[in-house]
């Protein structure tokens, strides 16, 4: 999870290391453990210090980790050589080590020779057929070849097995988005919300899978799910307090009166729309003005 | 930190004093063959003032307190991380390859 502190953090060093401020190994650090996506500046500054004898030197049994962050980092660059040279440094330090053979398959994939790197993965499973970072790169695989059922079956078998990994459910979640699957979606973030409860962001996905399915049943659901985004995020997430503007006016349109709408969920939406007027007074007052008529157009504004 | 350690070091300080006092009065006490109650107020004072000030340092010299609030400036979070472990190469990275004169020099 990247949270706030953290996120002006990475910015502040990033912006240090890019106006060459140093702190390139505290940056490089800081992405591994947020796992943020940035091949491009991990490519450019852990060449720079793997380049620099005196500075690899001093980082001592860390400088391997570095070589294989550089190696996955070029590889998603496209500088094959790059990620050819580190990983040919890694194999000579550590021969027979199954990291290095994952970064070799790895290698293999981003080549785009997938019926190698597909054979390389199987022999690594046989010596340790529970691997669950091999069994990861294989949906990855079926995925990057556009087979995205074989990805689906992939990762519905590991999950049989791996069921408490939550990046797995994630994934999956994505993919049977991406497929317009709304109801193995909703499954899959059910169990997102349930192994990691104060995420707010299961909760607005799950949401939006409930309202994007509709339904009244479904739409009164995902009211509720997008207050609880507002509850844990108190009122920060803009796109929750929409959301619940949005909930009403298609559960008013479906519903046309015949529910009586319990007090509390009535009184949530005129609650919305305040606070939605005040966040956008605040930060981007010229914009007001299309709040209000959007707001309108959906009867909720009164 | 420093100002902080040294109010917990004098705490403890004289924390062991009020020890120190309470078995000489009961030393006392047994010269004088009497019943023993209950240290003498002084010493109680002592205790307090002893007690008060190792609270007060064991709160403020090992760190700041964190927010334990999920809402919190701090603790709220703004992304998930990039899924890594299913990342794949097919984007526009291939198009655009960077930093073709990037080299490993060794």
């Amino acid at each position: 999870m990247v949270t706030k502190t953290e996120e002006t953090q990475l910015d502040r060093l990033e912006n240090q290391v890019d106006n060459g401020g140093g702190g390139a190994w505290e940056y490089l650090c800081l992405i591994r453990k947020l796992k943020v996506r940035r091949s491009e500046k991990v490519l450019k500054h852990g060449l720079s210090i793997l380049n620099d004898p005196k500075k690899r030197s001093s980082l001592g049994s860390e400088e391997w980790t570095l070589y294989e962050q550089v190696a996955i980092a070029a590889m998603d660059c496209q500088s094959l050589d790059v990620s050819k040279d580190c990983i040919r440094v890694l194999q000579k330090r550590f021969p027979e080590s199954k990291r290095v053979g994952r970064l070799e398959a790895m290698l293999l994939e981003a080549k785009g020779s997938w019926a190698e790197a597909e054979k390389a993965y199987s022999s690594l499973l046989e010596d340790n057929p529970l691997d669950q970072v091999v069994l990861k790169r294989k949906v990855a695989i079926a995925k990057a070849q556009g087979d995205i059922s074989g990805a689906i079956d992939c990762l519905n078998k590991y999950l049989e097995t791996f069921m408490a990994d939550h990046d797995a459910w994630r994934d999956l979640a994505e993919i049977y988005v991406s497929l317009q699957m709304y109801k193995q979606a909703a499954f899959c973030y059910e169990e997102l919300i349930l192994s990691q409860p104060t995420v707010p962001l299961y909760h607005l996905a799950y949401a939006d899978v409930l309202y994007t399915l509709g339904g009244l049943e479904n739409l009164q659901a995902a009211k509720k799910y997008y207050a609880s985004t507002i509850d844990l995020t108190e009122g920060k997430n803009t796109r929750a307090l929409l959301g619940i503007c949005l909930c009403s006016s298609a559960i008013g349109q479906l519903a046309k009166g015949r529910i009586k709408d319990d007090k509390e969920s009535s009184e949530l939406q005129p609650l919305a729309v305040a606070a939605l007027e005040k966040d956008y007074k605040q930060r981007a007052p010229e914009k007001l003005s299309l709040l209000t008529t959007a707001l309108k157009s959906l009867k909720v504004s009164s | 930190m420093g100002f902080g350690f040294f109010v917990g070091v004098f705490g403890v300080l004289i924390l062991s004093h009020a020890t120190y006092s309470t078995v000489q009065y009961r030393g006392l006490l047994k010269i004088m063959e009497e019943e023993f109650s209950g240290p003498p107020i002084n010493v109680m004072f002592e205790l307090l003032l002893g007690f008060v000030l190792c609270i007060w340092a064991a709160l403020t010299v090992p760190g700041k307190f964190l927010s334990i609030h999920p809402h919190s400036e701090e603790n709220s979070i703004v992304s998930l991380p990039a899924n890594l472990d299913f990342m794949i190469f097919n984007h526009r990275g291939k198009a655009f390859p960077v930093g073709t004169d990037l080299k490993l020099k060794h």
